[in-house]
C-alpha cells in the first residue's frame, strides 16, 4: 500500500500556488492535510505527477471577524475549529460540529477546505457549510471568484472547481442571535463517516436544512427548509422531511429512507427545542 | 504442491500453489511476485503485470453452491464440497414425535481475523550455514518449518524460522500461506534477504478469512420446554483452498458437535457440507466454529423459550447439566469434565440484575430506546491431545509440548518452550510456574520460544493449549531439575537427599542451607563438588501430555444488556457480565485479559465485522473504511466473575482461556436484541447484527405481527 | 528523491528521501525507528501515531517531505517524558497490552490527550482512543491505565 512516484512542491503563497498547479493541471494535486489524500494516494485508488503542499501558505490559515460574516481560511483544521482558535459565526455549534469528525489526529491535520474539495458526499462540513449557507472563496489563474456551497457541490467527489483552481476560504453569515443550529450523525462507529448526517438552522426565513450521505453530494431539503422557514410545527415537518428524503434516495430503500428521515427529525426536534 | 485437509479419503484434495496457475479462484489470489528494493517499487512493477484472464462463472453461496447445476470450482470433483458429513446420535425417533418443533435458520457471516500486526515475512540463504533463516510472524515456527520443508524440498535441518514478538495472530498465523513459501523460493534464488509484509487491503482480501457459517436447524422439544434433539444442516463456506496444515475441515464437525453445547440433548441429526466456494480460504479464529454453534443453539434456545411462553433463564435451567452429572458426555460424544454451570448462569444473571432490566422494560415509555438482555452459555474445550486430534485425522496431531529448563552457573534459569506467545503472556505465566516448582524468584527466570534453532519441538500457540501442554511441560521438566537440585544440596550439606527440601531459593535441612547460586555453579563449573556419578549440568528436559487427551472444558455464562434504537436500527452495548470458569488461574490478571479480548471480538463478529461479496465474488470491505473495527467506544469494560474447578486430569488443574471470551458474545447480544423486541417475536438470527438487520427484522416481525391480528 | 531536514527525538536530521516516502516508512526504514508501527496504511487505527510539532499525527498519513523543517518526536523520543512514563508504568501496572502492537501509538495519542485535558472521564478517554484499534485487549486495561495515569500525574506533579 503506497503511492505511484510524484514529485512534491510546496508552495509558499497563493500566487505561487496557482502557478504551481498551472504547469500541468491535469497531472497536479493540491495537498492540505493530507488525510484524504493519503490513504487515496496510499491505496493507488488516485495518482498524481506532481503533488503542491499548501500547508505553508499563510494565507489559506488566515480567519477573521467580516462584521456579519466570519471568513475561516480553506487551511484551518477541523481540530483549530474544534479548540475555538478561529472567530466563530454559529454560537459554539460548528466547534461541536468539529468535533465528531474523525479522530483527533486525523482532526488535527484535515482540513475545511480539503474536506470541501475532496466533497465526499459522507463528510461533515460540506454539509454543514450547506447549511450555513457559505459562500466559497476560490482563486485560480483567471483570478478570484465566489460560489455559494450550492452551487461548489457538483456530486460525489466532484466539485465545480476549474482544473488549478483552489478554494481560499469560506465566508460565514453569522447566525442571528435567537438562531438555533444542531446536527446529528449516525455511523458504524464514532469517527467513522457518517450514515446519515442531517442539520438543520433554524433562524427565520433564513433556515435551512440539509443532508449529508443520502445521495452523490450533501443537499438543501427543499420543502423542509422552507417550512420550517414559516414556523412550522415538528409534527407538521414531518411529512415533508419524508418526501423530501425520497426525492434525493437513487432508489427506493425503506430502511434508508426511514434512517434519513428519523434522523433529519432529530436535528428539528433540537432546534425547535422540542 | 502441499498436501492439505484430514487424512480422509473423503476429503477432496484442492491444489494451492503458490502463485496461480491455470486457474485463478478468489479475487486476492496471488498470481505473479514482484521484487524490488522497495515495497513501493515493487507495486509499480505489480501494475504493470498484465492478466490475460478468461471469466467463468462465480460460486459465493454455499447453499446454492450445492446445487447440482452450480459452477464448480474443481473439474475433478463431482460437486462443490469439500467433504459432506453426518453427524447423528442419540434417539432418533424422539425428535420425530416431539410435540414441539421449531425450526431456523443462522448465518454467521464471513469475516478476517485482523491481528493488528500482518502477515509478514523475511527469507535469506545463510551462505556460511548453508541454510534457509525465515523470519515469520507466526504462531508456530516448527510446524511452519515442517511444511516450508515439503514446500521447498529441503530438508528440515537446513531451515530456521524465527517467530521474534508477534503482533497478534488469532488463528490467522496458524496456516502456511502461498505467500510465504512464494518469498522462500524466490529467496533461494537470490542471493540477497527477500521480504514481504502484507498490507491491511492483503489482509483483508486473501488472509485467512473465518466463521462464514449457515445453519438450517429444527429443534425439538417437550412443552415443558425440556429439549429432546437438533436436527438439520450445516453449510460451511470455506473458500476455495484448503489451507495447510488441517484446512477448514474441523469446522463442520466442530460446529455439528458442540451444537448441544451445556445442555441435556438425547438426540442430534446434522448433516454437514464443506463447500469450495470463490472466497478467500478459511482458517482458523479465536473459537474456531464454536462462535457459529454458540450462536446457533442459544439462540434456539431463545427462539423455544419464546414460543412457549417462558423466560429464557428458565429454560436454560431446565435443560443445563448439572454439577452432580460431570463427568457428562454430550449426544455428540464430548466429555464434560468438571463444573458448575447453573452457578455460572446464575452469577451472570445476579450480576446483570435481570428483574431490574425486566422492570426497566415495562416501565420504558414510546420513543425511549428499547432494552434487551440475553445470555449465552459456552464450553471451551482446551488441551484436547492424541485422542481428539487423531479422531479427526489431522495431518499434525499436536498431542504434546516440550520444554527444556536449564540453570546457568549464576542461579538464573532459561525455560525454552515450542508454544508461541503472540499476547498471552507466556513469559509471565510460564515463569511464575517455573520459579513455583524451583522455588526461586520469577524473576530469575527468562522464557525463550519463537527460534525453532533453539527451542525444543512444539505446536504452536493455538486451541486454547498452551497453558494445558506446554504449562504443564515447563512444570514437570521444573519438577524434574528440582530434585536434582536437591540432591545436589544434600550432597553439599551433607544430608540426607530425602531429608532436604527447597525453599525460597535454598536447599534447606534443619538449620543448614545451600543457595542454588552454589548448586548451580558446582553443577555447571565446578564438578568435583557434585556427588560421586552425577552427571553435570543442571539441565532438564521432557513433554507433557494430559492424563486424558480428550481435553478439559472451561466454560461461562455471557449476559449483556443492549439498548436499541428502533429507528435507526444502532444496538449499544449497556452493561456486560461474565461469570466464567477456566480451573485453576495461574494468573488472574492474564485471564482477565483473555476474557476480555476475547469478548472484543466477539462483538466485532455479533455487531460490526463483516466481509460481504457480491454476485461476482468481488468482496466488498478490503480496508477499514468498510470492515468495521471496535474500538474504545464500541466496548465496554466487561466485569468478569470467576469460579475455580479445577480439572482432574492436568497440572495445578488448569484449562485453556483462549478462545472462550470469543465464543458467547454474538450469541449473547442477538438474544439481548431479540429480548428487547419480544413483544414483537423479531427473530435477529444473522451476524453482524448491523442497523439495518436489526431494523429489517424488527420491520418483518411488526408486518408478521400486524398480518395476524 | 528531495534532501529534508528535521529535528527528529530532538536531534537534528538530514536525509534524502524519495518524495513518496511516508513519514511512518521514513522512520522506521531510514531512520531505524520501529516504535512506529503500521497496522493499516490508511488512517484507520493508529498504530502510526506520532507527534509532529506538537500535534498528534498519522505517520501513515503525511509524507516525509512534508516534515521538513518541522519537529518529530516518536515514542522513542519520549523516554524521559514524564507523562509517558507514568502512562508507561501505568499500562504496566495495568495489564494493558497483550501482543503490543498498537501500545506506541496508544502512548502517543494517550499522552496527547493527557497534555489537552489532564483530568479526562472514562468518557473521554474512549472517545480520544476512538480511532486506535487493539485487537487484543478489548480496551479494557488500556483505559485503565490511562486513568491511574492521570491520576499519579495529578497527585504527584514534577516540582519545577
Ligand atoms: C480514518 C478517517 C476518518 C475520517 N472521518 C471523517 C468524517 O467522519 N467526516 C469527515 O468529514 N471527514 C472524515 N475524514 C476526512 C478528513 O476530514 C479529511 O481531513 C478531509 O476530508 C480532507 O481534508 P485535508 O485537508 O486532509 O485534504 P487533503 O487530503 O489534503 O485533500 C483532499 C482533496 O482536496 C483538495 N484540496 C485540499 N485543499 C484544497 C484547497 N484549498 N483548494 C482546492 N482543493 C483542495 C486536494 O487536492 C484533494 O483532492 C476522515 C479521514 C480519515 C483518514
Ligand atoms: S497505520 Fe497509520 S493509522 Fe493505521
Ligand atoms: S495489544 Fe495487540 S493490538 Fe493491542
Amino acid at each position: 500500500m503506497k503511492p505511484s512516484p510524484f514529485t512534491y512542491r510546496r508552495a509558499t503563497s497563493v500566487a505561487d500556488a496557482i502557478v504551481l498547479l498551472a504547469v500541468a493541471p491535469d497531472e497536479t494535486a493540491a495537498i492540505a492535510g493530507g488525510q484524504s489524500l493519503g490513504p487515496l494516494l496510499n491505496l493507488r485508488m488516485t495518482t498524481a505527477g506532481t503533488l503542491i503542499d499548501l500547508a505553508a501558505i499563510s494565507e489559506l490559515r488566515e480567519s477573521r471577524d467580516l462584521g456579519d460574516a466570519v471568513f475561516i481560511g480553506a487551511g484551518v483544521t477541523h481540530a483549530e475549529i474544534e479548540d475555538g482558535k478561529v472567530p466563530d459565526p454559529s454560537h459554539g455549534f460548528m466547534r461541536r460540529a468539529a468535533a465528531k469528525i474523525a479522530y483527533r489526529a486525523i482532526r488535527c491535520h484535515g482540513t475545511i477546505g480539503g474536506s470541501v474539495a475532496m466533497a465526499d458526499p459522507a463528510a461533515d462540513w460540506p454539509c454543514i457549510l450547506l447549511a450555513l449557507n457559505a459562500t466559497a472563496r476560490i482563486a485560480g489563474p483567471q483570478g478570484e471568484r465566489r460560489l455559494a456551497m450550492d452551487d461548489l457541490l457538483v456530486a460525489a467527489y466532484e466539485t465545480n472547481l476549474a482544473a488549478g483552481e483552489i478554494i481560499l476560504g469560506f465566508e460565514i453569515p453569522k447566525l442571528d442571535d435567537t438562531a438555533r443550529a444542531a446536527s446529528s450523525k449516525i455511523n458504524r462507529k464514532t469517527g467513522a463517516f457518517a450514515d446519515s448526517l442531517a442539520v438543520a438552522v433554524r433562524q427565520g426565513a433564513r433556515s435551512r436544512v440539509t443532508l449529508g450521505a443520502a445521495s452523490i453530494r450533501a443537499r438543501i431539503l427543499p420543502q423542509t427548509s422552507a417550512a420550517l422557514a414559516q414556523g412550522e410545527s415538528l409534527e407538521a415537518l414531518r411529512p415533508l422531511v419524508a418526501s423530501d428524503v425520497a426525492a434525493l434516495l437513487a432508489a427506493p430503500d425503506p430502511y434508508l429512507q426511514n434512517l434519513h428521515a428519523t434522523n433529519v427529525m432529530r436535528t428539528l426536534a433540537e432546534v425547535l427545542g422540542a | 504442491m502441499l498436501e492439505a485437509g484430514p487424512e480422509l479419503d473423503a476429503f477432496r484434495q484442492s491444489p494451492y500453489p503458490a502463485l496461480a496457475n491455470g486457474k485463478v479462484r478468489y479475487v486476492g489470489q496471488a498470481i505473479a511476485a514482484c521484487v524490488a528494493p522497495t515495497r513501493a517499487q515493487a507495486e509499480d512493477l505489480a501494475e504493470q503485470v498484465g492478466v490475460d484472464c478468461s471469466e467463468l462463472p462465480a460460486v459465493v453461496d454455499a447453499v446454492q453452491a450445492m446445487a447440482p447445476d452450480s459452477a464448480r470450482l474443481f473439474d475433478t470433483w463431482p460437486d462443490n464440497a469439500f467433504i459432506i458429513r453426518t453427524i447423528g446420535a442419540g434417539d432418533q425417533e424422539a425428535m420425530k414425535q416431539a410435540p414441539v418443533r421449531l425450526r431456523r435458520q443462522f448465518r454467521m457471516n464471513r469475516q478476517a481475523t485482523v491481528s493488528l500486526e500482518t502477515r509478514g515475512c523475511v527469507a535469506y540463504w545463510d551462505q556460511r550455514l548453508d541454510e534457509l533463516l525465515v523470519y515469520l510472524s507466526t504462531q508456530g515456527g516448527h510446524v511452519m518449518r515442517l511444511g516450508l520443508a515439503q514446500a521447498l524440498g529441503l530438508p528440515e535441518n537446513q531451515i530456521r524460522v524465527i517467530a521474534p514478538d508477534v503482533g497478534g495472530g488469532f488463528g490467522g498465523k496458524n496456516r502456511l500461506l502461498p505467500e510465504e513459501i512464494a518469498v522462500c523460493a524466490i529467496a533461494l534464488k537470490r542471493n540477497h534477504p527477500v521480504r514481504w509484509i502484507e498490507d491491511r487491503r492483503e489482509h483483508l482480501l486473501a488472509s485467512v478469512h473465518c466463521r462464514d457459517h449457515h445453519y438450517d436447524l429444527t429443534i425439538s422439544a417437550e412443552r415443558d420446554g425440556t429439549i429432546i434433539g437438533i436436527e438439520g444442516d450445516v453449510h460451511i463456506d470455506a473458500g476455495a483452498y484448503a489451507l495447510w496444515p488441517t484446512g477448514s475441515f474441523m469446522e463442520a464437525s466442530m460446529a455439528a458437535g458442540n451444537l448441544p453445547g451445556p445442555y441435556r440433548v438425547r438426540g442430534l441429526n446434522v448433516n454437514t457440507w464443506t463447500v469450495a466456494t470463490n472466497k478467500a480460504p478459511m482458517g482458523p479464529y479465536r473459537g474456531v466454529a464454536r462462535p457459529g454453534a454458540c450462536f446457533a443453539i442459544e439462540r434456539l434456545v431463545d427462539e423455544l423459550a419464546l414460543h412457549l411462553g417462558m423466560e429464557p433463564y428458565d429454560l436454560r435451567k431446565l435443560n443445563l447439566v448439572s454439577r452432580a452429572e460431570m463427568p457428562y458426555t454430550t449426544v455428540s460424544g464430548m466429555k464434560l469434565d468438571t463444573g458448575d454451570y447453573h452457578d455460572a448462569l446464575d452469577t451472570a444473571a445476579r450480576m446483570i440484575d435481570r428483574p431490574a432490566i425486566r422492570k426497566q422494560q415495562r416501565e420504558r415509555r414510546p420513543g425511549e430506546l428499547r432494552i434487551g438482555v440475553g445470555f449465552a452459555i459456552y464450553t471451551e474445550q482446551s488441551g484436547h491431545g492424541v485422542v481428539e486430534w487423531s479422531k479427526r485425522k489431522s495431518r499434525v496431531v499436536p498431542g504434546y509440548e516440550a520444554a527444556n529448563v536449564r540453570m546457568l552457573p549464576d542461579g538464573s534459569v532459561n525455560v525454552h518452550v515450542g508454544t508461541q506467545n503472540h499476547g498471552q503472556g507466556h513469559e509471565t505465566s510460564f515463569a511464575q510456574i517455573a520459579a513455583h516448582e524451583l522455588g526461586i524468584d520469577p524473576a530469575l527466570v527468562k522464557i525463550r520460544y519463537g527460534d525453532t534453532a533453539t527451542t525444543p519441538f512444539g505446536f504452536g500457540t493455538f486451541a486454547s493449549r498452551s497453558i494445558v501442554f506446554a504449562g504443564g511441560a515447563v512444570a514437570t521438566t521444573s519438577r524434574k531439575l528440582a530434585q536434582k537440585i536437591k540432591a545436589i544440596g544434600a550432597h553439599l550439606l551433607q544430608a540426607d537427599p530425602s531429608s532436604v527440601e527447597i525453599r525460597d531459593g535454598h536447599v534447606v535441612a534443619g538449620s543448614a542451607s545451600v543457595p542454588f547460586r552454589d548448586i548451580a555453579r558446582a553443577a555447571n563449573i565446578r564438578q568435583e563438588l557434585l556427588p560421586v556419578g552425577m552427571e553435570p549440568t543442571l539441565e532438564a528436559s521432557g513433554t507433557y501430555e494430559p492424563g486424558d487427551s480428550a481435553g478439559v472444558f472451561s466454560y461461562g455464562t455471557h449476559a449483556v444488556v443492549v439498548s436499541v434504537d428502533e429507528d435507526s436500527g444502532v444496538v449499544k452495548i449497556l452493561d456486560y457480565a461474565v461469570a466464567e470458569d477456566c480451573g485453576t488461574m495461574i494468573n488472574p490478571m492474564i485471564v482477565d485479559g483473555q476474557v476480555q479480548g476475547g469478548i472484543a471480538q466477539g462483538i466485532g463478529t455479533g455487531l460490526f465485522e463483516e466481509i460481504p461479496f457480491n454476485a461476482d465474488g468481488q468482496p466488498l470491505a478490503t480496508t477499514f473504511a468498510d470492515y468495521i473495527m471496535p474500538c474504545a467506544t464500541e466496548v465496554p469494560t466487561v466485569r468478569i466473575a470467576h469460579s475455580v474447578t479445577p480439572a482432574l486430569v492436568t497440572e495445578y488443574g488448569v484449562k485453556g482461556v483462549g478462545e472462550g471470551g470469543a465464543i458467547a458474545p454474538p450469541a449473547a447480544l442477538a438474544n439481548a436484541v431479540a429480548d428487547a423486541f419480544r413483544d414483537c417475536k423479531a427473530s435477529f438470527n444473522e451476524t453482524p447484527l448491523t442497523p439495518r438487520r436489526v431494523w429489517e427484522a424488527a420491520q418483518r416481525a411488526r408486518r408478521e405481527a400486524g398480518a395476524l391480528t | 528523491m528531495t534532501k529534508i531536514r528535521m529535528t527528529l527525538n530532538g536531534a537534528p536530521v538530514v536525509r534524502e528521501v524519495e518524495d513518496r516516502t511516508s513519514l511512518a516508512d521514513f522512520l522506521r526504514e531510514e531512520c531505524g525507528l520501529t516504535a512506529t508501527h503500521l497496522g493499516c496504511e490508511h488512517g484507520a487505527c493508529g498504530a502510526c501515531s506520532v507527534d509532529v510539532d506538537g500535534l498528534l499525527t498519522r505517520a501513515c498519513l503525511k509524507f516525509a517531505v512534508q516534515c521538513d523543517g518541522r519537529t518529530v518526536t516518536t515514542l522513542e523520543g519520549l523516554n524521559q517524558d514524564r507523562v509517558t512514563e507514568a502512562l508507561r508504568d501505568a499500562f504496566h501496572r495495568a495489564h494493558a497490552l497483550q501482543c503490543g502492537f498498537c501500545t506506541p501509538g496508544m502512548l502517543v495519542t494517550a499522552r496527547d490527550l493527557l497534555l489537552r485535558n489532564p483530568q479526562p472521564s472514562e468518557a473521554e478517554i474512549r472517545d480520544a482512543l476512538a480511532g486506535n484499534i487493539c485487537r487484543c485487549t478489548g480496551y479494557a486495561g488500556i483505559v485503565h491505565a490511562i486513568a491511574l495515569a492521570a491520576d499519579e500525574l495529578i497527585r504527584h506533579p514534577r516540582s519545577l
